[in-house]
């Protein structure tokens, strides 16, 4: 307010805090003050013993984290694994789900005959519910009456155990998250190619460049951001959409495919590893915000460029 | 494009295909197996039909678990996300579009916080916050996490502000009050932003699992993904996929018809939706 302006009535100035309050308040309840408290519970370990319900829990500082890395400890090896698991997990999804979207973009991007009915048969897996997608996969992978195995048989190959064998449960997992995925980021592939004029395609063939010449050298630089943004999207949900897991296998023999945040869901209700949960949330949240905020700064400064 | 008939063009439309399909699959087969008799190889009789088209698979997987009942839950859960989240984002995004008010970056800040802390990685705390509340095993509880959205703030911040302030001022020299400039000039100028949001909420609540699973004990009040668990962990014991997919196709199929309904809404929605 500047000198001039006569003072406001005591209401007028307290109307933006009561319009923002509900949100901010729900924020701060159910985001904020939870990664607060995450950060000190993880440096205390719950009381051991029978009757250790009401006893206080134990302050240990990092021991927590300590442990988890501590490859002997029991917590440890799990949480080890988990990690190693949604790092491979991450990359794989993004590695083969982005360049997947961008093909599916581009050949479902101009105007063709029966265009909806493509664009429904590669999208609609990221509607369904997680849990639902896993459980459809659950019986493409069954061991003796799956699809997947049906067809391996059909070429005379004797099968594969796709959700038992603990080198090829993740890869299992990844398979379904890329199905499940592509058609979703294919979307913004193509928000991104409708943003790029057409005349440049048409100057770019009378200058006799091909299609591949087009793609490389206008298509490719002009969505960049584009890319950029869907491939860190494509993380930040890697961490955070387990419940496939529920239906395949639920983190594998020995963890083996095992990712954090299910990992996490595993040991809600064990009270004993509350300290290592909320060590592991921490983790699970720095990694997330580490993401968000590259994202965050990307393209807050591109913005101010446009 | 151009329409000389290259390599290119047809290795793309074989290309297309072949993706269109390979991603068709796992729902065709859904459906045949959902029809066939119980524990059949694919392999066995007709491969898409097998030995005989049957219902039995839809009487086991009703009896299983009570989806009218999961039914009205999710549609309640998502219902009531969607009607509080309307009216906690609209007035938080008319004061961070149009107001000026100390700390109002600030608190636009802490409101951001959420898309980098995601209430769903805070499982245990969260857990605990509704235990404290005595809210565990509630409705409330299922909804209450997601009633703030910075998401949907964000977006309808962005779109009030290219509303032209004109029409704010001369509906407030027409005498309308706060409520009635919000509504007349800021909701009802903004519907298309506002139906992008409805769709990525219902959708992605629709389909959230953990937390229903967590909060809730009561089968009265749980959605149709934990209705679909029960029925995962039943067949994991003897392998009934008719079954399975029977029940896989109860949960699935009304969201398939809605996006069939609103496909162009959905892909421009989608892709407004960067974060959840």
């Amino acid at each position: 307010m500047s000198m001039n302006t006569p003072r406001r009535p005591l209401r007028s100035i307290a109307i933006p805090y009561l319009l923002v309050a509900p949100t901010l308040i729900l924020v701060l309840m159910f985001n904020v003050l939870p990664a607060i408290r995450t950060v000190n519970d993880s440096l205390y370990k719950p009381a051991r013993g029978l009757n250790s319900a009401g006893k206080p829990p134990q302050f240990v500082g990092v021991q927590n984290f300590q442990d988890l890395f501590d490859d002997s400890h029991y917590m440890g090896t799990r949480f080890t694994r988990s990690f190693r698991n949604t790092i491979i997990f991450a990359l794989a999804t993004v590695g083969i789900g982005v360049p997947l979207g961008l093909l599916l973009a581009i050949l479902l991007n101009r105007e063709q005959p029966l265009l909806g009915l493509w664009r429904f048969a590669v999208f609609y897996p990221s509607l369904l519910p997680l849990i639902g997608a896993a459980s459809i996969w659950s019986f493409i992978f069954s061991d003796s009456i799956g699809l997947a195995n049906a067809i391996l048989k059909s070429v005379g190959h004797p099968g594969l155990n796709w959700l038992g064998d603990r080198n090829l449960v993740l890869a299992s997992v990844v398979i379904v998250n890329i199905w499940k995925q592509a058609g979703y980021f294919m979307i913004f592939f193509l928000a991104g190619l409708q943003n790029i004029p057409r005349d440049l395609y048409e100057a770019a063939a009378l200058d006799g460049a091909d299609s591949l010449q087009q793609f490389a050298y206008l298509t490719l630089p002009l969505l960049r951001r584009t890319l950029l943004f869907v491939i860190v999207v494509s993380f930040i949900f890697a961490f955070q959409t387990v419940e496939q897991l529920q239906a395949l296998g639920e983190g594998g023999p020995a963890d083996s495919a095992n990712l954090l945040l299910y990992l996490i869901f595993q040991n809600i209700s064990e009270r004993r590893n509350w300290g290592y949960v909320n060590a592991m949330t921490i983790i699970l949240i720095g990694v997330v915000l580490t993401f968000t905020l590259s994202n965050f700064l990307l393209f807050e400064r591109d913005e101010k460029d446009s | 494009m151009n329409k000389t008939t290259g390599i290119l063009p047809r290795l793309a439309t074989a290309l297309k295909i072949a993706l269109a399909v390979a991603f068709l699959i796992p729902l065709v087969f859904t459906i045949l197996v959902s029809f066939r008799p119980e524990a059949e190889p694919v392999t066995k009789g007709s491969i898409f039909f097998g030995s005989e088209i049957t219902l039995v698979n839809y009487q086991r997987a009703l009896v299983i678990a009570p989806w009218s009942l999961h039914y009205l839950n999710s549609f309640l859960f998502v219902a009531g996300v969607l009607l509080v989240q309307l009216v906690t984002v609209t007035c938080a995004a008319y004061a961070f579009a149009r107001l000026r008010f100390f700390g109002r970056d600030l608190l636009l800040m802490i409101i951001l916080l959420q898309l980098m802390i995601p209430s769903g990685v805070l499982l245990v705390q969260n857990f605990r916050t509704i235990n404290m509340l005595g809210l565990f095993d509630t409705r409330i509880a299922l909804m209450i996490p997601y009633w703030g959205s910075a998401f949907g703030v964000l977006l309808l911040r962005q779109t009030f502000r290219e509303i032209p302030i004109e029409l704010d001022e001369a509906a407030r020299i027409d005498g309308a009050n706060l409520l009635q400039v919000i509504r007349h000039v800021y909701v009802s100028n903004a519907i298309p932003a506002y139906l992008a949001f409805a769709l990525v909420s219902v959708s992605s609540h629709w389909n959230e699992f953990l937390w229903p699973f967590i909060i809730t004990r009561s089968e009265e009040i749980r959605p149709l993904t934990v209705g679909l668990n029960k029925l995962i962990k039943t067949t994991d014991q003897g392998a009934f996929y008719g079954q399975l997919m029977a029940g896989t196709l109860i949960v699935i199929t009304p969201l398939v018809i809605l996006f069939v309904l609103f496909q162009r809404h959905f892909v421009e929605s989608f892709a407004r939706s960067g974060i959840r």
